[in-house]
């Protein structure tokens, strides 16, 4: 942001010097003498929904090299400016030819209340774009938001069991090419002083023979690789069911960091039904769209993922229309006769069978953070469930988190948090009505009694560990 | 002493005969034996020994356990452009209008992720409630029959092709349009533009009724208020089930009420036990000959005459209902069900002396259903077989299933020249026209429908039409050539001139209606003349003439099926008769009486079939299982209409056939699928007063889902008095009045102070206690719900509510028969019995005996019906048996069933005292049984399930969670209010599809609610409260109203 600020007074000042040499110049021009920080501003407020300072098309066309494609009047783009259709009424073959090229594409402009030293400011700031190769260049935010790849993780782990393997095969090598040096060594000793050969044997003889002479020591080893089996085993059967660090591939390299941290979207933005349903739901394509239809350009990569969200709703990016099932371009709203790929995402957060799990009573009721099931998603670069430990971890930052100690989306990991979690009885209607009908009953009295033992109405004590709250 | 007596194993050994003796000594006489079948040389052939066997075994085993530990990716795909108004995971809600010819009813359609899942009535509509066939009518949606775009014959057409000819045939020569009658003004507005004849006719046909009304200057079918009549007397007219527009029993049920300053009184004269019978007051057997005669007595007795014609019970029904009329001018209702013109005259006649016209009977706005005419359509029939007409469109109906003469009809069909049909499946009619050009399911499409002059009601497609489907509307439009066939906005545009696509959502006016489901618009209303004077004496004479035979027939309309427009739908299907309690199928109803003279069987059970009878009338026969009906007159039978459908092999929709014990579709001799049934609608051609009934000696199974009659004097499951004995005891407080005692058991203790300890020493069953009570009442929310039995019809619509709402496994006809019914929710239909142990004791029978002859129902039996699903007891019983505790109670009063824990004991089942739990016997979504009929089985069909509910698998119990999944959504629904669960705003499925308002549900701990104040009225009582299961379900006691008016 410095950075950014330091550059604009620069470039400011370079450009009052400019203007300030050729005023002194030429004539009132509308394409000089402007105020380009005020342009600046007034460009954002009434331009820039629909029109870059590139050559890029948003919702019309860039306006990079404007002053040397206008061929009309000075006083006619003012005129098209604050009044396109009255300015199309002058027969001017330029603006006739504009309007034949781009109205039936992009609509009809809406006349700006802008006055003529106004256009004058935005078109100094339109030429004298603010260098956007410095911003993009900026990698400071990149460090406060790292990305967590998890995938990383996986090899470590995949490439370490090869190296056990490794010195394991090693290491039977060795066992038996020293066995065999010794039975050499046996047998040119026996040989020297005359005695009996060994036997011819196989290696399972052998090893058999050996065995018996180490009773005890292969006894231990038995027991031991026994042991190790069972724990193993045991510790691979509880883990069914438990999906710690599960991340599976997505259709499009969507990096969540970049838009959570970065660009600190809120999460419910893009799942905005978690407020009103049961489902959190993956953002829609049209969703995709209310940004990535003017960011084209990924930071990390560049336009190709971001094509597959274009080829999934029919969008041209460099028309910066949408196209219609005859794979023509120029419409302003998402076609529904073209019939696209629609994205198939993995889903990650997969709760055990037969629950019936609500976002929003979760997230709208109970006020609960995403963080506390999904952990801090804005770090990851996939969607991925958070063990538990990570998420406990996370209560310096995000106060209030519940911290548990089952694994994520198990069934007990849900109770225990019923089990923890404070039901305040006083914040909402719904649960004022409860507390009443506990506070004027005797059988209520008693009942509030037992509750407040910990000083503490849980959800549990309302019924959340009751079966039919989940299952039906 | 030596013991010389020998013993014998049976009289073969004392005599020694031969078959005694060939198998003395072996240890086990099989025809087969060990040795035998160890030595057959096939088993030694085979080259899988014993060991690999093993071998294999254990690795099939190992392999499957350990697939089975890998994790499945589950695929999760967004929306590309999200439609605004749809959030997963939340159901949207549409109004809309269901009419198909038969019913019609303003309903809400409730939609998840653009997926229509469930029917109900539109509470803003008068008409609230929808009944059982419009409920069930979203599965038709999803039937994988439903042709997929425009045939011809057996190939497929372009739209472009279709059109073309058709046009070009409509061009030149006669067209006509059949259809069923259309209440959609813009429909009736295309067919004019189509400038051909239009002839209409409805499968059910109230023709009589409708003309009738002409001496008034109307011709059109009355409204009827019946939240008017005090005093209904119903000849023969099932107003409860099926008759006309069948959407009275609101108002029926509103004036059911004893608390009430009115309480009405309902006589029924009929021959077969229908529905509307079985609610009456007084019901009177008359044979279908007598009906006329009815008519006459109550008109002769209005005019001071006398009873003619009628045997002397019969004539004093007649005498005390036509008083009851005139204690009741102006505030009663007269209705016959006969499509007799004679018999609807003097029922016009009777209303109009009452001075009922007016008041509860209203031809200024009259119903603008069944328009049906049967002498335009019988033409129709004739000239087609003369070859006079060239061009038939037929549009909504299916006459050659429907017409009396379809025979006649489709020998016609050949002859016309081209031949369009409009219905969704290649059915009877369709499938024999040259073309068919399939209509939207109603739930795909728009359309305007008005049932009442000045109201308009809107349907509007719910999802995006499944096929490459067209609108009728639109279909009709391009064959009249017209400019505009988009059907939308030719609705649009005949309400709004200037309406065009730019103003398709800024029309504020049309957004209301299409958010309502109706508008008004100003029509002018009919002006009848009441006073006219109604001719009756041709008619008089000509009932007076009426006799029957031995034995005569009536045909009528079940519940669940209707006229046969959902011969498909497996829910409808398995929904049981709500008299008969029979599934599946259709059959002939007589008396015991008549059975026993034919020699037939009366008991029916998994192993006792019925006996087939062959029944002829007119020279039309039909071969069907009789069932002994109670209330059925002697000397009559009647045969349901609706079924029997597909007899040509059409391809309706694999639920249509009859499917065998393994899940493959029974066939005929003749190779074609077997339908469910037989076609009875050629009996409706005329009368069938002379009819024979022969025994073919064929046996055949009905699948029942209650085989006893009575509740054998179990007066604490149905509690049951007169309206008399009620007013006496009004005021009692609860548990005191004589007709709802609470129930005590006796103690060994002094309770009632009189120095003896005897039977009268009792304590309420509350002082009785086993367990702790689970923390339920006054704590937090206590679930209940209870059920009037007084304005309970029987209707079923619960039931078929709850079967789709909780995705209850349909299991078929045979599973039916071995008992395994999966319905969570079933009504208990008990008839009364003229026997009871008090009388058993007067005649000096033994009290076995007597409760054998109390399981006979009488011969004219006064019923009631009780809805009858899980209780919900606050000390279950089911609960303390389950060994894993897969059932446990709720601090919310709720019985809790967890599937996932459920390891199938099925001891809870064997201890509810309710029997209301069910067991999964099958994978019904995956085993082949149910192939045919299980929603869930099928692709297509699946879509209907209710993703709020899980779809159970084998092996696990499952009952009435009392809409659980609603419960919870209820409760977040509140909190995200920020404020205390309104009373009303939680209902379960059944609750809210009652067309009578018997079912409440809500929350007993809050004290304002509505089931709380009826808990705690004086009629109120639990389902076997004397053994102290504290349910959380509340019946109310039945009040008949036999002894006053």
């Amino acid at each position: 942001m410095k950075r950014n600020h330091s550059i604009k007074i620069i470039a400011t000042a370079v450009f009052t010097l400019i203007t300030l040499q050729f005023s002194s110049v030429s004539a009132q021009s509308i394409w000089e003498g402007g105020d380009v920080e005020n342009g600046q501003s007034l460009f954002n407020a009434n331009c820039a929904s629909c029109h870059k300072v590139t050559d890029e098309v948003l919702a019309a066309p860039g306006l990079g090299g404007l002053k040397d494609r206008w061929s009309a009047s000075d006083d006619l783009l003012v005129k098209w400016i604050q009044n396109p259709q009255e300015a199309a009424e002058s027969g001017d073959k330029y603006i006739k030819s504009i309007v034949d090229r781009y109205v039936g594409t992009y609509g009809w402009m809406n006349g700006q209340a802008v006055n003529a030293d106004e256009i004058k400011d935005i078109l100094a700031y339109v030429q004298n774009p603010p260098n956007m190769d410095i911003a993009a260049g900026d990698d400071s935010l990149s460090e406060q938001c790292p990305t967590i790849d998890y995938s990383a993780d996986d090899s470590n782990e995949a490439s370490s069991t090869l190296w056990f393997i490794l010195l394991f095969i090693l290491f039977v090598v060795i066992a038996v090419s020293a066995s065999g040096v010794k039975r050499s060594l046996t047998d040119l000793i026996a040989e020297r002083d005359g005695g009996e050969l060994l036997p011819d044997s196989s290696y399972l003889q052998r090893f058999k023979a050996w065995a018996w002479n180490n009773l005890v020591f292969v006894s231990l080893i038995g027991l031991f690789i026994v042991a190790y089996g069972v724990t193993v085993g045991y510790q691979a059967l509880m883990g069914i069911g438990i999906y710690d660090n599960y991340s599976p591939e997505q259709p499009v390299a969507f990096i969540h960091s970049v838009h959570a941290c970065e660009n600190e979207i809120d999460c419910k933005y893009c799942h905005n039904s978690a407020y009103d349903s049961k489902h959190a739901g993956i953002p829609t394509t049209n969703v995709c769209m209310n940004c990535h239809k003017a960011i084209k350009k990924g930071k990390r990569t560049g336009e190709e993922e971001i094509a597959k969200i274009y080829a999934a709703i029919g969008f041209d990016p460099a028309t910066g229309t949408y196209v219609d099932g005859e794979g023509n371009n120029g419409h302003a709203l998402p076609q529904a006769s073209f019939e696209g790929e629609p994205l198939k995402w993995n889903k990650v957060h997969n709760l055990p069978d037969h629950v019936f799990f609500s976002h929003q009573q979760h997230v709208t009721v109970g006020g609960l953070q995403c963080q506390n099931c999904h952990g801090d998603v804005a770090t990851y670069s996939v969607g991925r469930i958070a063990p538990v430990e990570e998420i406990n971890g996370l209560v310096d930052k995000f106060p209030g988190l519940i911290q548990l100690s089952k694994p994520t989306l198990t069934m007990g990991w849900c109770i225990e948090c019923h089990n923890k979690a404070e039901v305040d009885l006083a914040e909402n209607g719904y649960y004022e009505e409860m507390h009443n009908r506990l506070k004027t009953t005797l059988r209520g009295n008693e009942e509030l009694r037992r509750y407040l033992e910990d000083d503490k109405i849980t959800v549990r004590e309302l019924g959340g560990w009751e079966c039919s709250k989940c299952h039906y | 002493m030596a013991n010389n007596k020998i013993y014998w194993s049976g009289l073969d050994e004392l005599e020694g005969t031969e078959a005694y003796q060939s198998v003395q000594g072996q240890e086990f006489p099989e025809s087969q034996s060990v040795d035998e079948f160890i030595s057959d040389e096939r088993h030694s052939s085979s080259t899988t020994g014993r060991r690999d066997f093993l071998k294999f075994m254990g690795f099939s085993l190992t392999a499957a356990t350990l697939a089975a530990c890998e994790t499945p990716v589950i695929k999760s795909i967004p929306y590309v452009n999200k439609p605004e108004d749809v959030t997963p995971g939340v159901a949207n809600y549409y109004a809309s209008t269901y009419y198909d010819g038969f019913d019609y009813a303003n309903i809400l359609v409730k939609t998840r992720e653009g997926r229509p899942i469930f029917v109900k009535g539109n509470k803003t509509s008068r008409k609230a409630k929808a009944n059982t066939r419009v409920i069930g009518s979203v599965m038709g949606l999803y039937d994988s029959a439903r042709l997929q775009g425009p045939m011809k014959g057996d190939d497929v057409v372009s739209w472009a092709d279709l059109d073309a000819a058709v046009a070009a045939s409509a061009g030149e020569g006669r067209t006509v349009v059949l259809s069923n009658t259309v209440l959609s003004p813009s429909l009736n507005k295309a067919i004019g533009l189509l400038g051909a004849e239009h002839v209409q006719y409805d499968a059910v046909s109230h023709n009589a009724l409708r003309t009738a009304q002409s001496s008034f200057g109307v011709d059109a079918v009355p409204s009827y208020d019946f939240s008017k009549a005090e005093v209904v007397v119903s000849i023969a007219a099932d107003f409860l089930g099926s008759f006309l527009t069948s959407d009275y029993d609101a108002d029926y049920s509103s004036l059911r009420n004893p608390e009430g300053d009115k309480h009405s009184k309902h006589f029924q004269f009929e021959s077969t036990m229908s529905l509307t019978g079985t609610n009456a007051d007084v019901r009177t057997m008359v044979s279908p000959s007598e009906e006329g005669k009815v008519a006459a007595g109550i008109l002769s007795v209005l005019n001071n005459g006398s009873v003619n014609g009628l045997e002397e019970g019969v004539a004093n029904a007649v005498k005390s209902a036509a008083s009851a009329l005139k204690a009741a001018s102006g505030r009663s209702i007269v209705v016959a069900g006969s499509n007799d013109g004679d018999i609807q005259t003097i029922v016009a006649a009777i209303n109009q002396k009452l001075g009922n016209y007016g008041s509860t009977i209203d031809l200024s706005n009259p119903s603008l259903a069944y328009q049906g005419d049967d002498a335009a359509v019988a033409s129709l029939v004739a000239d087609m077989n003369a070859g006079k007409v060239s061009t038939l469109i037929i549009h909504g109906c299916n006459p050659a299933y429907d017409l009396p003469n379809a025979g006649e009809f489709i020998l016609g069909l050949a002859k016309v020249k081209t031949s369009v049909c409009t219905n969704g499946l290649a059915d009877e009619t369709a499938s024999r026209c040259t073309y068919i050009a399939p209509d939207h399911h109603y739930l795909e499409g728009w359309n305007d429908l008005s049932l009442n002059a000045g109201k308009i009601d809107i349907a509007q497609p719910a999802i995006q039409p499944l096929f490459d489907t067209r609108s009728a509307g639109s279909s009709i439009l391009s064959w009249a050539g017209a400019e505009q066939t988009d059907w939308y906005t030719y609705i649009r545009t005949n309400y709004n001139g200037s309406y065009t696509s730019a103003n398709m959502y800024s029309d504020a006016n049309w957004n209301r209606a299409v958010h309502d489901g109706t508008f008004t618009i100003d029509v002018a209303s009919q002006t009848p003349d009441y006073n006219a004077t109604v001719d009756v004496a041709a008619a008089l004479q000509n009932v007076a003439k009426r006799s029957g035979g031995a034995m005569q027939l009536s045909t009528y309309v079940k519940g669940a099926m209707g006229v046969g427009n959902h011969a498909a739908n497996p829910m409808l299907q398995e929904t049981p008769d709500p008299v008969s309690k029979i599934t599946w199928d259709n059959y002939v109803t007589m008396s015991r009486a008549d059975m026993e003279n034919l020699g037939l069987n009366t008991y029916l059970g998994q192993a006792d079939a019925a006996s087939v009878v062959k029944v002829t009338s007119n020279g039309v026969s039909v071969e069907l299982p009789a069932f002994m009906q109670p209330g059925q007159k002697q000397g009559t039978v009647s045969i349901a209409l609706g079924y029997g459908r597909g007899s040509n092999g059409e391809n309706i929709g694999k639920a249509a056939y009859q499917t065998g014990a393994n899940g493959e579709t029974l066939s005929l001799e003749s190779g074609l699928p077997m339908p469910i049934g037989a076609n009875a609608f050629p009996f409706t051609s005329g009368a069938n007063y002379d009819v024979q009934v022969e025994k073919t000696g064929a046996e055949y199974s009905l699948a029942s889902t209650q085989m006893h009659g009575t509740a054998m004097g179990r007066d604490s499951v149905v509690k049951e008095t007169t309206l008399a004995a009620f007013l006496t005891e009004a005021d009692k407080p609860k548990g005191e009045a004589s007709w709802n005692k609470a129930p005590g058991l006796n103690v060994h203790e002094d309770v009632n102070h009189d120095g003896v300890i005897d039977s009268r020493d009792k304590k309420s069953t509350n002082a009785f206690d086993l367990w702790h009570s689970h923390p339920v009442e006054e704590v937090g929310h206590r679930w209940g719900m209870s059920i009037d039995l007084t304005k309970c019809t029987g209707c079923s619509a619960c039931v078929t509510a709850c079967h789709i709402e909780n995705n209850v496994p349909v299991v078929g006809k045979d599973e039916v028969l071995r008992h395994r019914d999966m319905h969570w929710m079933r009504i208990d239909r008990y008839y009364s019995s003229d026997y009871s142990l008090e009388k058993g004791a007067e005649e000096g029978v033994g009290v076995i005996s007597s409760y054998a002859k109390m399981e006979d129902p009488s011969v004219n039996p006064q019923t009631v019906h009780m809805p009858m699903m899980c209780q919900h007891c606050n000390h279950a019983p089911c609960e303390t048996v389950c060994p894993v505790a897969a059932t446990t109670h709720s601090n919310e009063g709720l019985n809790q069933m967890t599937y996932n824990r459920c390891i199938g004991t099925r001891y809870c089942a064997n201890n509810c005292p309710y029997k209301v739990r069910r067991f999964n016997w099958f994978n019904y979504k995956g085993h082949g049984k149910f192939q045919n009929f299980n929603p869930a089985a099928d692709s297509l069909t699946r879509l209907v399930l209710n993703p709020d509910v899980t779809v159970r698998a084998r092996g696990v119990m499952e009952k009435c969670s009392m809409c659980v999944q609603r419960i919870q959504e209820g409760k977040l629904d509140a909190k995200k209010a920020n404020s205390a669960i309104k009373d009303g705003a939680i209902s379960t499925a059944c609750a809210e599809s009652c067309p009578a308002n018997a079912i409440t549900f809500g929350d007993l701990n809050d004290k304002a609610s509505q089931v709380r104040t009826i808990s705690e009225n004086n009629r109120s009582y639990h389902a076997l409260e004397e053994i102290g299961v504290k349910p959380n379900i509340f019946y109310m006691t039945k009040v008949r109203n036999v002894d006053t008016h």
